[in-house]
């Protein structure tokens, strides 16, 4: 390093000694080391390294460029926003374990994002792992547990894979540079299945909606900012312009929007929005070209800004009702009408309103669709965005604080919580009319201006009459009723059909062992009793015989002999 | 809806808002006719009125398939209980 401390470092002091510490000083301290950090970024430069020799290879526990420094600002900013809005942790919350494991987790994110070596990044992938799922497990009960432990095993298995990956690179090119790799090879799609889990690609996503959901309120907003896009950051860096990855994009914007119509638990509904900003993302980042891979980041940046805002919205209604299924909510408007109207600018920020930052980035990946010609993804992707309206923009706002009066009267949360929502907001209002805030902070130069009058009318006409049929629906009485129920989704793979599987394994098992021993009897019943009458006490064999017999029988034996010998 | 309670929202307030809505997209049509896309763009985007149709039957599509979806994945709400 020329300039500045590694990133992490600070994060992980400051875990350290937030363990240490109580009350204020804890407090001050867990603002503080995000703020602190972000000075230290700011005097770090694209080209500065730190690297140290192992066993011969060449580490590299931290290389900044362009790409890694947009992801270290989000995750300051990111970090800022969440400790804030945790700060009224108390003991009775597990506030240690919290603290001390969100501050691991945003250190090993910064870590991630600033590997430049396979190693490196296999480290801070699996410390992202362990220290996250704390976040899940603090919520005590037994859902929280076992969800918890089923994304631990998932994500330590990315982690195997990506390891596994790192060895085949080595042994393929000698290279332990994390940079481009491509889908060539068995390293290749190692890393990139790896990642796959991560970034919760279709089918390999189940870990995302069955453990964000059971996180605590405070520790489902660290949850939701780094993980996923420590992935999207993997993605472009090592596999842009994968045409697999347009597909796959298309695929997670796609799906997860049907079933966030029926989703009743909100922040669940949340969950599958979060893929299908992914979705997005990875499509950019399969099209490759500059544009699209600044659209991609870009959108990284702004999904950890309003959906970290959504999710502290509802982990404000949470916190302050204990309930977070649509079913049990619904005019909290009257008595939290401060967290509505934050809630609110983050559903117009996740639904591309112009003036909002979901706006700015989506259209620069909308627009990279076009120019590089996937005429048949483009109209599946707008489909997508109308879809993000209807879950995101008027489902989570409206279920939560307006629709039927669910009778519940409480208070605005903690004040933190409304600080912490309020940066969040004010970020997302600045990026959107000021994008290029953000687009200064893109790795590519950039020449793109989001707001010309077709694009705003055309993308205001799509909402607009999205947002009619869900009304049209509404009032026809058509709309799906929010029902207290469980979605089967691809968590049951390894729930229920996966745990059959292995019941139904273990019987066969048990079954053939039993049949083994019964056949193994079987033949060796007689051989034994054979055995028992030959050699008993009164057995022929076991009978003492005089010694006259025992010479005539030799006799015999050597007469037969002779005779078989001259014959 | 979710069907406990009243509506939330006094029935005035919530007439006043969804007129204005309904303006507000009635206006957005006629302004699409005075807006045409330029520079590269899709093939669709020429038919003016493509934008407000495809977000109408896009979602409605979607609200519908969605409840079709329920018949397939929806289950008791303590089906992972017993695990």
């Amino acid at each position: 390093m020329t300039s500045g401390l590694p990133p992490f470092l600070l994060f992980f002091a400051g875990a350290a000694l937030a363990g240490a510490t109580r009350g204020a000083v804890r407090k001050a301290l867990l603002v503080l080391v995000p703020v602190l950090g972000a000075v230290n970024i700011a005097g770090v430069e694209a080209g500065d390294q730190l690297q140290m020799q192992l066993m011969g290879y060449v580490l590299q526990p931290v290389r900044v460029d362009e790409l890694s420094l947009l992801f270290g600002y989000l995750f300051h900013l990111a970090a800022f926003i969440a400790v804030v809005y945790s700060l009224h942790l108390k003991k009775g919350d597990g506030a240690t374990l919290q603290h001390v494991s969100a501050m691991v987790y945003a250190g090993s994110a910064l870590g991630a994002v600033f590997a430049g070596d396979v190693i490196s990044l296999f480290v801070f992938w699996e410390l992202l792992a362990v220290s996250s799922v704390f976040l899940v497990w603090s919520r005590s009960g037994t859902r929280a547990v076992r969800a918890g432990t089923r994304y631990l095993i998932v994500q330590v298995v990315s982690g195997v894979a990506l390891l596994a990956g790192a060895l085949a690179r080595v042994d393929e090119t000698g290279d332990l540079t994390f940079g481009y790799i491509g889908l060539e090879g068995l390293a290749g799609w190692l890393i990139f299945l790896a990642v796959g889990v991560k970034a919760a690609f279709p089918l390999l996503h189940g870990w995302l909606v069955d453990a964000y959901p059971e996180g605590t309120p405070t520790g489902t907003v660290f949850l939701s900012a780094f993980t996923t896009k420590v992935a999207i950051y993997a993605l472009a860096r090592a596999f842009p312009g994968a045409d697999v990855l347009v597909f796959v994009g298309a695929a997670m914007a796609c799906f997860p929007i049907f079933y966030a119509v029926i989703e009743n638990d909100l922040r669940r509904t949340l969950a599958y929005s979060m893929i299908n900003q992914i979705g997005f993302m990875v499509c950019g980042i399969g099209v490759g070209t500059a544009l699209a891979v600044n659209g991609a980041v870009a959108h990284a940046f702004n999904d950890v800004l309003f959906k970290g805002l959504l999710f502290m919205a509802m982990g404000a209604v949470m916190h302050m009702t204990g309930k977070t299924k649509a079913s049990d909510l619904g005019g909290l408007y009257k008595t939290m009408p401060v967290t509505a109207t934050l809630c609110i600018v983050g559903a117009l920020s996740i639904s591309a309103v112009p003036l909002f930052n979901g706006f700015v980035s989506k259209s620069m990946i909308m627009s990279a669709l076009i120019y590089e010609g996937h005429a048949w993804i483009w109209p599946v992707m707008i489909f997508a965005s109308a879809g993000v309206v209807e879950h995101a923009g008027i489902k989570i706002p409206f279920f939560a604080f307006f629709a039927n009066d669910s009778g519940i009267r409480t208070r605005e949360p903690p004040w933190n919580m409304i600080a912490a929502m309020s940066v969040g907001a004010a970020a997302c209002i600045a990026i959107g009319v000021w994008p290029e805030l953000l687009y200064g902070l893109l790795p590519h130069a950039v020449d793109y201006n989001p707001y010309d009058a077709p694009h705003v009318v055309t993308q205001l006409q799509l909402l607009a009459f999205a947002v009619c049929a869900v009304v049209a629906f509404q009032l026809w009485k058509v709309y799906p009723a929010e029902i207290p129920a469980v979605n089967l989704d691809a968590d049951w793979l390894y729930r229920r059909a996966g745990a059959r599987m292995v019941r139904r394994c273990g019987a066969a098992a048990a079954r053939a062992g039993l049949a083994l021993r019964e056949g193994a009897a079987a033949v060796a019943t007689p051989v034994c009793r054979a055995a028992f009458r030959a050699h008993a006490p009164h057995g022929p064999l076991a009978r003492s015989w005089p010694a006259g017999s025992m010479v005539l029988w030799v006799a015999v034996m050597l007469a037969a002999f002779l005779f078989f010998q001259f014959l | 809806m979710s069907g406990h309670g009243p509506n939330s929202v006094p029935p005035r307030w919530a007439r006043a808002i969804l007129w204005a809505f309904f303006g507000l997209c009635a206006a957005l049509v006629v302004a699409g006719f005075f807006v045409s896309p330029h520079g590269k763009h899709h093939v669709l985007e020429e038919y003016r009125l493509f934008y407000p149709i495809y977000g109408f039957v896009g979602i409605a599509a979607l609200i519908l398939a969605s409840k079709g979806l329920r018949r397939w994945v929806m289950r008791r709400e303590d089906y992972y209980d017993d695990e």
